[in-house]
């Protein structure tokens, strides 16, 4: 996608700084405060509310955004240092018609539940799938180690993970 | 919650950014532990120096035996670099278990170092590596060993006028090194870091997490090495992972896995 959106400089408030950063393939020109937060920045400038804000401690990874292909807590993460990155949320994983093969597998394992830490654990998975190599399940469990699920779903979650690393496997083992 | 404002300054230069600090402006870098420090209002600087910018601070590189790591370096990046893979395998493994994957992209070494977090996996295993930090200030430039560095829970013995350049580790021909943790929360309980250089006759442990700095001492062999005596020199912080006692007991449990570990690496 090419589509740009920009917005006039603000007049008055407190002092600005220019970011350009590619959200979802789209190219975003803001004016931000320094103190802005990515995750404020998605949910209440862009409307892209699919990321959830939890703890504001690193610690729950309902958050996560993919930052230049990283996983990022982006409750904690300055808008600023986006400043010319990509960034991927849980909105850009599907093209509106399609689900992501992570999607899929978590509608398929059940491995939704409430959905509140869904977004997150699915930013988490495709960084990890995206990798060099192929996780085995020690690894997958071991990378979602630093997301919660108040539910408790984490067996259905690592099930689904595990069941899309198959498939990028050449179907193995299912 | 929203942090107080402030202003966000991006030098390119180590001088601009000395230029750059004062009483009311600090360093900044992956603001993994700055940002959470502002936001439960324990700093509210007027301005943040952003280091990312300043080449002196990245890159990692062997000069003269010594291991040269730039204090703005990520923990990701440090997981997976191919000097530290090849050189220092035991710095690498530790590299890819802290924290989490979000706090390994963002986090830096040096930042990790300056907040002189108690339960910090990189003081434990510097400390025992015999590792140094190179800090610079208006003034000049000064070597201090990590052990005279990280003196206090999150307390780094760092001016407020210096930066944090690089850390820099001697490396060993024959070196042997195993790092285990013991962690259910986000950060471990406790953490056991155990160095052998054979042919130098250099043995080393750093026992972290339990208490509220690393500590490390050197012996003049692996059978020195007694866990129950280990487990009665640390000085445990009774907290959410556990009281004085248990904190003991899975200390003398984590060096003796950490020694039994240290016999499957080949170097």
């Amino acid at each position: 996608m090419t589509e740009s959106v920009s917005e006039p400089v603000a007049t008055s408030g407190p002092p600005r700084m220019p970011v350009t950063v590619d959200v979802n393939g789209v190219s975003v020109s803001r004016q931000v405060e320094p103190r802005s937060m990515l995750v404020d920045f998605l949910r209440e400038d862009l409307g892209l509310t699919g990321t959830k804000v939890s703890c504001e401690l690193q610690v729950c990874g309902v958050c996560t955004v993919l930052v230049d292909g990283r996983p990022v807590s982006s409750c904690t993460f300055l808008t600023a240092d986006a400043d010319g990155a990509a960034v991927t949320t849980v909105e850009g994983l599907s093209d509106g018609q399609t689900l992501h093969p992570l999607q899929e597998s978590f509608v398929d394992n059940f491995a939704l539940q409430c959905g509140f830490c869904t977004p997150g654990f699915l930013m988490m998975s495709k960084a990890l799938l995206d990798g060099d190599e192929v996780p085995d399940r020690e690894a997958i469990v071991e990378h979602l180690e630093g997301n919660i699920c108040r539910c408790t779903g984490y067996e259905p979650i690592v099930e689904a993970v595990e069941h899309v690393a198959q498939e990028l496997r050449g179907g193995a083992h299912g | 919650m929203t942090l107080p404002p402030f202003a966000l300054v991006r030098p390119t230069t180590l001088e601009e950014a000395l230029r750059e600090l004062t009483e009311d402006s600090v360093p900044y870098c992956g603001g993994t532990e700055l940002l959470l420090a502002m936001r439960a209002g324990l700093h509210r600087p007027d301005a943040l120096v952003d280091l990312k910018r300043i080449p002196e601070l990245t890159g990692v590189r062997v000069d003269d035996g010594v291991l040269v790591i730039g204090a703005a370096e990520r923990h990701a990046d440090l997981a997976a670099h191919p000097l530290l893979l090849e050189r220092l395998p035991v710095f690498a493994r530790m590299e890819k278990h802290i924290g989490n994957a979000r706090v390994r992209s963002q986090g830096s070494i040096g930042g990790n170092l300056c907040f002189a977090e108690p339960k910090s996996d990189v003081a434990t295993l510097l400390m025992a590596l015999e590792a140094s930090v190179t800090l610079v200030s208006p003034g000049g430039r000064r070597t201090v060993t990590v052990e005279e560095f990280v003196v206090g829970p999150y307390y780094a013995e760092k001016e407020p006028d210096e930066i944090l350049v690089d850390i820099r580790i001697p490396l060993r021909a024959g070196l042997r090194g195993a790092y285990v943790k013991f962690q259910t929360m986000e950060r471990p309980t406790v953490g056991v870091a155990v160095l052998a250089d054979d042919a130098a006759g250099w043995y080393r442990l750093g026992v972290g997490a339990v208490g509220e700095v690393p500590l490390a001492w050197s012996f003049g062999s692996l059978e020195e090495i007694d866990p129950d005596d280990i487990a009665s020199r640390v000085d445990p912080t009774p907290d959410l992972a556990g009281s004085e006692e248990y904190k003991r007991h899975v200390t003398a449990v984590y060096v003796r896995r950490a020694l039994a570990k240290l016999e499957q690496v080949s170097s």
